[in-house]
């Protein structure tokens, strides 16, 4: 099993439309996985049409494993399932260490279910706190999608310190640029720049400023879905290629 | 992720509007793409998946079986194979338990249209998916609606499942797919139920049987033409065994004439059959045979199993051009014809005798017969005597299952079951016999003027020989255990009970 946690210090930079497009290449590879929702916006979910849960506003939710399995919805496609709902740092940890364990209950149930998933993507709030601190440790890979203009390359630069004052592994996180205008200089410098100054922290895919991502909101699915042949679709499949199988393209 | 999959099976059309209708607030909504084909409800010639309440359809390219109300699905071909053949997946489990010697057949065939849905709830989200499949054949038409049930979203599933449930009309459940879309089929059956009463004159007993079984003989020719696989010549040979054991064991029902007349047209009949029997036997028991020798002994094996084959495609080959021939089918529709009526026959001495009567003679005669032979039999004796027991035996079980009806059922099962024990001993025991005899002559057949046979082959063959010859002896002692166990006071007296006491 393998844990994806999509997170920014920065709100407003895609982050959500990264974990639901990158959830659903997962899916779509063929991967089971299992879309977190720790955003108390709850976005994720909403673009999934999946409703949040009542029942994880309870606080003995997770002393009871069938209470849990139950909340984890499927979504409208194959092989991805949702667990709609923002989590405390006390739920997140035991969540963790639970999925963790192959012997625990909640696990047990999971695969007796048939939801033995591979792939757990987390959509993170965007702050520093416990939660995030406990995702930083937890995750095997932290993806950052970061947009080129100087207040986020600020951010990046925070996260980065962090990392280094908490003696963090730096190498689970894997950055990418967001929201990228082509046409605007100071995109490609900041740009340059920063891949300049964190040579093996970016990838080489980018996300372009497409106004298909923002369409995600009134079709409520992942961009492949409704608009498979645009640009923002083959983005994110080249992020997926890129992220999974180490394949970079040349264009 | 294996996921629960409901199946219904809806007579008739699907009802699109009544459905929506009921499911309230839910709304069915069918994807665009519908695809059209053949279908091929597969089984083999008896049904024995029918029997078993499961059908397994195949359509372009897919298997798809219902059991229980769950649907199974694998992506391949399953027509002409043996389920073994199957590659492994979630249909073939489901088949486990299917008889290894059988192939897969379309058992009815027709049209069939795809369809899926999903069933949404508010905010358009998708909390249901399912398939429906509209099944047409020339005699009826059935709707198979499989429901895949979605995490998180059990009120939906079960309400769509409640509606379904409904629309497959509770009582008629019991009613299977095939039913519906194949109402006037026959089904095959190896040993049809032959009504006898204890006053019915024996010689309308004796046409009764051969006509029913000159009929399921009938039933195998096309699946010999076709080669579907061995157990239709299986069959075929064993349907006319019993006919002609009818002829030669009711003695004095027809006139000595026609009783030879008949028994030689019979003996006429299976004898073409005989060699492309043998080699079916020969060449199901291969993957035995290699493992009774070691495998640096194989390659003459190997040979010989090629050798076997080319001539079992040539025995059938001939048997099934003669099936097709018109002279053959007409001696088979006189025959037919003759025993339709039994005032067609020739009525012998014991013609008119009643059967329940005649058969306690029969059977009380037989038994005696065969255990006055079983007693005989010490390790001293020669095979000979081993090889008339298990005649005797087979003609026993012959009679004592033709008129089993007249009896006892209960009673006749606590006799019949040692019975078959000593049977299977002595099949074994013939068995390694004939394998050995045919071993040797396949050799001398592949001997040069010189009277030198390859050395790999002669290799093969010696190594098999001694392990059939080891396998006979210890199967000889197990015969002699066997008869003991059947002729135990317990089942004598049953015997004397049932065939020979007078009755009170």
């Amino acid at each position: 099993m393998k844990i994806i946690a999509c997170y920014s210090n920065k709100g407003g930079v895609g982050k959500t439309a990264t974990s639901v497009n990158l959830a659903h290449a997962y899916a779509a590879a063929g991967h089971s996985v299992l879309l977190c929702d720790l955003d108390p916006q709850g976005a994720s979910g909403f673009y999934l049409r999946v409703k949040p849960s009542k029942k994880l506003t309870d606080a003995t939710f997770f002393e009871d494993v069938a209470r849990f399995t139950k909340s984890i919805r499927a979504s409208d496609f194959e092989g991805l399932d949702v667990l709609p709902a923002n989590m405390t740092f006390r739920d997140f940890d035991v969540f963790l260490s639970r999925m963790r364990n192959k012997r625990s209950r909640l696990k047990k149930a999971l695969i007796s279910a048939g939801s033995d998933y591979e792939v757990i993507i987390l959509d993170c709030p965007p702050n520093f706190s416990t939660l995030s601190e406990n995702i930083f440790k937890a995750a095997d890979q932290i993806v950052v999608p970061v947009i080129p203009t100087t207040l986020s390359e600020r951010s990046f630069d925070q996260l980065v310190g962090f990392f280094d004052t908490n003696k963090l592994s730096k190498k689970k996180l894997t950055a990418f640029f967001s929201m990228v205008q082509q046409r605007k200089t100071l995109h490609l410098e900041t740009m340059d720049a920063m891949r300049k100054l964190y040579r093996k922290r970016f990838l080489h895919s980018s996300i372009p400023f497409a106004a298909d991502i923002e369409r995600m909101g009134q079709n409520r699915a992942p961009v492949s879905e409704f608009a498979p042949r645009s640009a923002a679709s083959l983005a994110y499949q080249k992020l997926y290629d890129e992220m999974e199988n180490g394949v970079v393209s040349k264009r | 992720m294996a996921r629960v999959k409901n199946c219904f099976v809806i007579p008739g059309t699907f009802d699109e509007a009544g459905f929506t209708k009921s499911l309230k607030e839910l709304a069915l909504r069918f994807e665009a793409a519908e695809s059209a084909g053949n279908f091929d409800i597969l089984d083999c010639h008896d049904q024995s998946l029918r029997a078993s309440v499961k059908i397994l359809i195949q359509t372009d390219g897919s298997l798809f079986l219902l059991r229980g109300g769950r649907a199974e699905t694998q992506r391949c071909k399953g027509k002409g194979k043996f389920v073994q053949e199957l590659p492994d997946g979630p249909v073939k489990a489901g088949l486990a338990g299917f008889p290894k010697l059988r192939a897969l057949m379309s058992v009815g065939t027709g049209r069939a249209s795809h369809r899926s849905f999903a069933i949404l709830g508010d905010l358009q989200k998708t909390q249901v998916r399912g398939t429906m499949m509209l099944m047409s054949s020339d005699q009826g038409q059935v709707t198979v609606v499989t429901v895949q049930h979605m995490r998180g979203y059990d009120r939906a599933n079960k309400t769509v499942c409640e509606k379904l449930t409904k629309l497959e009309g509770g009582k008629s459940k019991a009613k299977p797919l095939f039913d519906w879309l194949f109402p006037d089929a026959t089904i095959y059956k190896a040993k049809p139920e032959i009504r006898v009463s204890k006053q019915e004159p024996s010689i309308e007993v004796a046409a009764d049987i051969i006509r029913t079984y000159l009929a399921v003989a009938r039933q195998n020719e096309a699946g010999v033409i076709d080669d579907i696989d061995t157990e239709f010549l299986h069959d075929y040979r064993v349907s006319l065994r019993r006919v002609r054991s009818v002829i030669s064991l009711f003695k004095g029902v027809l006139s000595p004439e026609q009783t030879t007349a008949l028994k030689r047209e019979f003996s006429g009949l299976m004898e073409p059959t005989g060699r492309a029997r043998d080699l079916d036997v020969y060449l199901l028991e291969k993957d035995s045979y290699f493992n009774l020798i070691p495998s640096n002994l194989h390659e003459g094996a190997v040979a010989m199993f090629g050798q076997f084959e080319k001539e079992r495609s040539q025995a059938l080959g001939r048997l099934s051009r003669l099936f097709r021939t018109q002279n053959y089918d007409n001696q088979m529709k006189k025959l037919t014809e003759l025993f339709a009526d039994p005032t067609n026959l020739q009525p012998g001495p014991n013609a008119d005798r009643p059967a329940y009567e005649y058969a306690r003679a029969l059977i009380w005669k037989r038994y005696r017969k065969t255990c006055k032979l079983a007693r005989g039999i010490t390790p001293n004796t020669p095979d000979e005597a081993v090889h008339n027991l298990r005649i005797d035996c087979k003609k026993l079980r012959y009679l004592m299952e033709f008129f089993a009806p007249l009896f006892d059922a209960k009673a006749f099962k606590t006799i019949i079951k040692p019975l078959k024990k000593l049977q299977d001993n002595l099949g074994l025991f013939n068995d390694f016999s004939v394998q050995q005899e045919a071993l040797l002559s396949f050799v001398k057949q592949h001997t040069n003027m010189q009277g030198r046979a390859d050395a790999q082959l002669a290799l093969s063959v010696g190594g098999l020989i001694s392990v059939l010859d080891q396998r006979q002896l210890a199967e000889r002692d197990r015969v002699i255990a066997s008869f003991k166990h059947f002729d135990s006071p317990d089942i004598r007296h049953l015997f004397r009970s049932l065939f020979h006491q007078k009755e009170g």
